[in-house]
């Protein structure tokens, strides 16, 4: 071990951290964010048509709200795909003006119609459209800017032959008013946001450019159908499950302590389960217990049934839990197993022969010997195997089908796979994460209490 | 136990008539303690080992005898590989296990590169911030990863690099890489300073004294836990569903056509699926505790 202090092992350590940091730390304060953070839930309004004015209050997602006037702004031509944009062409053309007077300058592409194009469909030339009914103004105004509140650089005649010199792409900003808890607001907002409804006077806030803090993706968590089925049913199986599993590793570990002649040979057939896939032992243990599996095979073989039991059916809920148990024993003890085993290696064997020769028999060697000694390490495994059971996701999807019986990662899978519920999904890895820590607290906790009532 | 046979054994030859007695009755206990114990192992082997004969046998012969009622004990019979090739050549197989093989060997080779300097960092260095990043690693280890896979779904799509093998092998990798931190820490950890010393001693430079005495020696373990880094990656499914949509993994694949598949297409998925980690783990047994062993300490 070198002890002098330089930056090499900060150097070795760094990727690590960097990648740990991007992908653990970051995604996990994003599913915090996702599960309590509503992105778009309010519009901020602007007092004059444009990105830089200063704000002029704000309205809730989904508010009705008046149409009061619209003006076109430049927009950037990357913001073109975003959704519910409502946009306008502008020309910037050269003419002759009413007056007789060379006129340049930016007129609706509404007020143009395009006569010649370029091969390549660019408009060149065009002629100013007759306005339609009596008491309009017949003159068409060009403008200094792709803006009609630009100052107005000249005014045309109808039929005016026109030459295109360039063309811009305007996004419609709305004058809305509506109002919020009491408070009327009025500002400009962009189109994007706002749904207009055919009369083109009244429409509503389809989305917000800001966001708060909401609980409503906590509440529609708590809410579902399934979530509490899906906590209960969790709880259920990870106190089926440990117990168990604690028993069959330190037997396990026990056997392989004896170094029994194939010594060898049992610990690979304890440890397979350590790398076999939890969704292939969902489908071995669905093969045993489906209707006319090996279960049924056997046991009418035996002569013990007359016709095959449906075990995986929404009426037998408990056999699908206990397959789901028995599954997880099988798949997940081999990781307590060595554990443990390497937790016994630790032991001095002395410890052990002194036990043996004052008499003490198997029971009291592993009471008041193996257990007290073998503590963190089963701590260790506890935890592991705690947030493991949290995880429990394919096995039950192959037994169940995913709704009969369902656990909470189950559900985070079906709120983001099914329902395209990203929010909720996060709010599902958010309690599962919060569990996790909860329990290693509590475990950590209880052992340093024993070890404190024991000092 | 054995300090009772070892105690029987050392009894001097000549030995009164009670001694020998004693001597015979201990003899017994052993002898009876060793039965129990094998017994115990062999019905513990039967638990392991039953489960995966059935799904054996339903692989390993034709569809007709997967869909017969009641099902035969013995396996293989008839020993046929239809059930196998009717699930290879079912759609998205032959992709996704390729899908699943590159994924699997990206995370590997990212992982270990990762680790093998943070590991050979935690068991050659005391630095200040060693303990903290150690239990900041083993807190990660013990963390529910996967879950993360929901809000990196997110992220994934902004950038657009959802739904590539690529990116899902970038989430295996943070999910593998404390595990594999540990265990390659564990592998520098056996082998002893003073060899590299010693070659200093000699005139190599540490350069050369890592890549001519320790790689050679931390080799076979590093190999172990680089193997145990494909196997977590190609049994992980559900990051694999939620990142993935037409380049699906093998797992993945199957998991989505689960509830619409027949049973001989599900059996010999699941076979298929565990016969790399079957062989994976074999290779690998004599490592595992020197992998997770580490964790507890």
């Amino acid at each position: 071990m070198k002890k002098r202090r330089n930056w090499a092992p900060y150097l070795l350590i760094l990727p690590s951290v960097i990648y740990l940091a991007i992908f653990f730390a970051w995604p996990m304060a994003r599913a915090m964010t996702l599960a309590v953070w509503d992105a778009d839930a309010v519009l901020r309004l602007k007092a004059e048509a444009s990105a830089e004015s200063a704000g002029a209050g704000t309205l809730p997602r989904g508010m009705q709200v008046e149409i009061l006037g619209q003006q076109g702004n430049i927009v950037a031509p990357e913001e073109l795909t975003q959704r519910n944009l409502r946009t306008e062409r502008w020309f910037r053309v050269e003419a002759e003006g009413a007056d007789g007077q060379p006129v340049s300058g930016w007129a609706q592409e509404t007020r143009v119609r395009v006569r010649e194009e370029s091969e390549s469909g660019e408009p060149l030339a065009g002629t100013i459209r007759r306005k339609l009914g009596s008491d309009a103004d017949p003159l068409t105004d060009v403008f200094s800017e792709a803006s009609v509140a630009s100052a107005v650089a000249g005014r045309l005649e109808a039929n005016t032959r026109v030459e295109i010199r360039e063309q811009a792409m305007l996004e419609l900003w709305y004058l809305v008013r509506g109002e919020a808890d009491g408070t009327p607001a009025e500002g400009w907002a962009q189109s994007r946001y706002i749904q207009v409804y055919a009369d083109d006077t009244t429409g509503r806030i389809d989305r917000g450019n800001a966001g708060e803090l909401t609980n409503r993706y906590i509440q529609a968590m708590v809410n579902d159908r399934f979530f509490w089925p899906a906590l209960w049913t969790t709880f259920l199986l990870m106190v089926l499950i440990i117990p168990v599993q604690f028993v069959l590793a330190m037997i396990m570990a026990l056997i392989i302590q004896q170094q029994l002649r194939g010594n060898s040979f049992f610990l690979y057939v304890f440890a397979i389960a350590l790398g076999v896939s939890d969704l292939a032992v969902g489908i071995v243990w669905y093969a045993i217990f489906t209707q006319y599996g090996y279960l049924n095979s056997i046991l009418q073989g035996l002569g013990l049934i007359d016709a095959p039991i449906a075990f995986l059916t929404a009426d037998t809920r408990y056999w699908i839990i206990i397959a789901i148990w028995l599954a997880e024993v099988w798949r997940a003890t081999s990781i307590v197993m060595v554990v443990v085993v390497s937790g016994l290696q630790a032991i001095p064997n002395e410890v052990l022969e002194a036990a043996d020769l004052f008499g003490a028999g198997l029971w009291k060697r592993i009471r008041f010997v193996i257990l007290p000694m073998l503590k963190p390490s089963l701590q260790v495994a506890l935890i592991l195997r705690t947030i493991l059971a949290l995880q429990v996701f394919a096995v039950v999807i192959a037994l169940s089908g995913g709704d009969i019986v369902t656990v909470l990662a189950n559900e985070a899978y079906r709120q983001y796979y099914d329902l395209r519920n990203v929010n909720v999904a996060a709010a599902y890895a958010g309690l599962i994460l919060l569990l996790s820590m909860v329990s290693a607290v509590i475990y950590l906790r209880l052992v340093r209490s024993n070890e404190e009532a024991q000092a | 136990m054995s300090a009772s046979g070892q105690l029987a054994q050392t009894a001097p030859v000549q030995a009164s008539a009670e001694m020998q007695k004693v001597r015979q009755a201990a003899l017994r206990r052993q002898r009876l303690n060793r039965g129990v114990t094998y017994f115990i192992a062999i019905l513990i082997c039967l638990w392991v080992l039953i489960p995966i004969w059935f799904i054996a046998s339903m692989a390993l012969t034709t569809p007709e005898v997967v869909r017969s009622y009641p099902k035969g004990v013995l396996p293989f019979i008839p020993f046929s590989f239809e059930t196998m090739r009717f699930f290879l050549s079912s759609q998205g197989i032959i992709p996704g296990t390729i899908n699943s093989i590159i994924v699997a060997i990206i995370t590997l080779l990212l992982s270990t590169i990762i680790a093998a300097p943070a590991g050979y960092a935690i068991s050659r260095y005391l630095f200040p911030g060693r303990d903290f990043y150690r239990l900041s690693i083993l807190a990660v280890r013990a963390f529910p990863v996967v879950i993360l896979a929901i809000p990196l779904a997110v992220v994934f799509i902004n950038f657009g690099i959802y739904d590539s093998v690529y990116s899902l092998a970038l989430m295996h990798t943070a999910l593998t890489l404390p595990t594999t931190i540990l265990v390659i820490g564990s592998v520098f950890a056996s082998i002893p300073y003073e060899l590299e010393e010693a070659a200093q001693v000699y005139g190599c430079t540490p350069l050369q004294a890592f890549r001519t005495v320790v790689l050679p020696l931390v080799a076979p373990g590093i190999a172990a836990a680089a193997i145990f880094t494909f196997v977590m990656s190609w049994n992980e499914v559900f990051a694999a569903s939620i990142l993935t949509v037409r380049n699906r993994t093998l797992p993945a694949q199957v998991l989505s056509t689960l509830s619409q598949s027949s049973e001989p297409y599900q059996f010999a998925g699941a076979f298929f699926m565990m016969i790399p980690a079957m062989i994976f783990i074999f290779v690998i047994r004599r490592y595992l505790f020197n992998m997770w062993g580490q964790i507890s300490k």
